[in-house]
């Protein structure tokens, strides 16, 4: 039986008529940016979505105890981004111009050597190339970000985020300037309970990140 | 009790074939003096003042940029000759050698013969120049050199010898500076403080300098190695180039320490030993004031083998087989912060060691901060496990007109062509992934004027909002716009 603060008996059904089932399940936290021993975060969606700095904020919290790298395919990443979210500047290793025919090399050698990995994924990775990888990093208990432009192959990724838009703040017709961006995005996978969730992310170029379900998105 | 020769070359960086004689000179690195000729300190310039003080106060002087490869190089024939009078040495640097010639003292009848000897045998085969000094201890030996012009000086007390000397001769000026502002002046002075007192006012920074004030410093002398400490590799095709070698050095010199920091301690006397395809084993021995780091051991066994595979007594039929062995070991292994997992940096630096086998030396990189106003411009990259490199900016300046904002995730190494439709001036559309995209919104431009003398074009600088992100756009002069950055 549900009563009302003010001691209103509330029918159980009526209410599920009133405002339907998905409302009533408030979304649990979830904790998209902490990185886990032997997980893998895919990291879906064009450049310019906001995804690499999201990876950058999930290395932040690895690179206090060890070395962390980055695997740069055309040395576009900037540190300079790395160490506003977090990342301790002395312990990011990047690893630049990594051809396609070395990834799985560079891949495997990192996955032995260091807690934790960010990594561009070459456009024609082959699937089993990339489950390999899954499987060295849970085998090895190394966490690994893998940053694609395309969906991964099914049972690589523990978590899922795709990139859903992008919305920016600040600046106004020729005045101000960037400030603070939203990014929309879509997390599935075992790392979110295997429900998609649409959640939010609000960055203000800080190395604190704001995460929050986006209400009535969700679907079960 | 041994005795130690120090024989010292002062500005060896300068003793090059094309330095000029009747002019100033200096030689820096990462923009500090190290080394500066007669003329140059009569004009008022001392060693560790910034390069541009240097340069302001003397305009016309000859500057060189240190040259560490090509000063060990120059200096292995002096080396040479010495091992042949004493068979062992040990190189702090090119320019400064200690001498154990306890065992020569026998050999040769005295002490003075010995000194006479090499003085000698250097004079005749690179005329003067090298400065002497005998004593008990390495510190003493090299106050001695240091105090010398012509003669030798020979040192029987090396506390007595000592005490008078100015603090300045300490390798640590931090500490000296302290010492200063407590009333403390010369080693005599410092020497007479109890040690304990001292190790617990200053930690291992005052007993090192204690220990030195006081004549009781490591001696000279062989001793055991722990086996399993020990290092070598062998290589079944011999190693005949001089990136072959530095890139072994850099490998070896990661096992080395890692072996030595699971045991918590660090060298200060690296015993390195090569064996020539022709059968021939060659070892020196380098030593520093400081426990040896990673990058250190590497640098002076990168050196050194590229010395002898580069001179005619060398290794010239190439490399087969490379030792190291860690002599002198120090307690005071690399301080850790107090989260940093000890055995995950080890893992981590044996694997960035590895990864430069596969994709080269300068692609496995770590970045400094440094000045400057746009977003490439304030990031100082140098392959990893290299020491420091200068910052070309200084970083702590107010950089005015810096772009603003967020940094962006993503900045090409040289700005990317980027076409963008224009309406009465202002961004409406910009082209990505072969398709136009809508300007939602912008910030901008913002003028910086490039520098004229390096043939820098002025920008109008834009930040543009798309549905698909923001860019970082640069307009040029005659209109052509880049995208600068990626806000990814």
């Amino acid at each position: 039986m549900l009563t009302t603060p003010f001691g209103d008996v509330l029918d159980r059904r009526v209410l599920d008529d009133i405002i339907g089932d998905t409302a009533l399940r408030v979304p649990k936290p979830v904790n998209i940016l902490s990185l886990e021993p032997g997980r893998v975060v895919g990291l879906v969606g064009d450049t310019g979505t906001g995804l690499t700095r999201l990876g950058m904020h999930m290395l932040a919290e690895a690179s206090q105890q060890a070395p962390v790298a980055m695997v740069d395919l055309n040395g576009w990443i900037n540190p300079l981004a790395a160490w506003e979210v977090g990342i301790a500047p002395e312990r990011l290793v990047m690893v630049r111009e990594v051809n396609q025919d070395q990834w799985a090399d560079v891949m495997g050698v990192l996955l032995r050597g260091v807690p934790a990995v960010y990594a561009e994924v070459p456009p024609r990775t082959s699937a089993q190339v990339l489950r390999r990888i899954a499987s060295s990093a849970r085998k090895l208990k190394t966490s690994v970000v893998l940053r694609s432009p395309n969906e991964l192959p099914s049972g690589v990724a523990h978590l899922m985020i795709s990139s859903q838009g992008v919305v920016w703040t600040g600046t106004e017709a020729g005045y101000g300037y960037l400030g603070v961006r939203d990014l929309l995005v879509g997390a599935n996978g075992r790392g979110v309970g295997g429900r998609n969730q649409a959640l939010e992310v609000e960055d203000d170029g800080t190395d604190t990140l704001r995460v929050v379900g986006r209400v009535g998105a969700s679907s079960s | 009790m041994g005795r130690i020769l120090c024989v010292w070359w002062d500005a060896w960086a300068l003793r090059r074939p094309d330095m000029p004689s009747t002019e100033a000179s200096f030689a820096v690195a990462k923009g500090k003096v190290i080394a500066i000729n007669e003329l140059a300190r009569e004009a008022g310039l001392f060693r560790g003042m910034q390069r541009r003080a240097a340069e302001s106060l003397v305009p016309n002087a000859h500057v060189i940029e240190h040259d560490p490869v090509g000063d060990a190089r120059r200096f292995e024939p002096l080396v040479q000759l010495i091992e042949e009078v004493v068979p062992r040495v040990e190189i702090v640097e090119p320019g400064l050698i200690f001498v154990p010639i306890t065992g020569a003292i026998n050999y040769y009848g005295g002490e003075q013969q010995v000194v006479d000897l090499l003085v000698n045998s250097l004079e005749q085969a690179f005329g003067d120049g090298a400065r002497f000094g005998v004593a008990d201890q390495p510190f003493a030996a090299r106050c001695a050199a240091a105090l010398a012009t012509e003669q030798p000086i020979i040192v029987r007390d090396d506390a007595k010898f000592l005490a008078s000397r100015d603090l300045s001769v300490l390798p640590n000026p931090d500490v000296v500076d302290t010492f200063r502002w407590l009333g403390i002046d010369t080693l005599g002075d410092l020497a007479a403080l109890p040690r304990a007192a001292v190790a617990s006012r200053f930690g291992n920074i005052g007993l090192e300098a204690h220990r030195l004030a006081s004549g009781d410093t490591q001696t000279v002398s062989p001793r055991i190695i722990p086996e399993d400490l020990v290092v070598n590799k062998t290589f079944e095709a011999p190693l005949l180039f001089v990136q072959q070698v530095e890139f072994v050095a850099r490998e070896l010199a990661s096992e080395l320490m890692a072996g030595l920091r699971a045991a918590g301690v660090a060298p200060r006397v690296i015993v390195i030993q090569v064996e020539s395809a022709a059968g021939s084993l060659r070892e020196r021995t380098w030593r520093s004031t400081d426990p040896l780091s990673q990058v250190a051991i590497g640098e002076r066994v990168g050196w050194q083998m590229r010395t002898w595979l580069e001179s005619k007594k060398g290794v010239g039929s190439g490399i087969v087989s490379l030792k190291l062995a860690p002599l002198e070991l120090s307690g005071e292994g690399r301080q850790l912060g107090f989260l940093e997992d000890t055995a995950a940096v080890q893992q981590a630096e044996q694997a960035f060691t590895r990864l430069q086998s596969v994709v080269g030396p300068d692609n496995v990189v770590t970045a400094r901060r440094q000045g400057g106003r746009t977003p490439a411009e304030q990031v100082r990259w140098q392959p990893w496990g290299e020491e420091d490199a200068e910052l070309e900016r200084v970083a702590i300046a107010p950089w005015p007109g810096r772009t603003p904002g967020p940094a962006p995730s993503l900045v090409p190494p040289t700005p990317v062509p980027l076409a963008v439709e224009w309406d009465r001036g202002m961004p409406s559309r910009v082209r990505l992934r072969s398709q136009w995209v809508e300007v939602l919104n912008w910030a901008g431009p913002w003028r910086r004027v490039g520098r004229w003398w390096k043939e820098e074009e002025a920008v109008d600088e834009y930040q543009i909002v798309t549905s698909a992100g923001a860019i970082l756009c640069h307009v040029r002069e005659g209109g052509s716009t880049f995208m600068a950055a990626l806000y990814d």
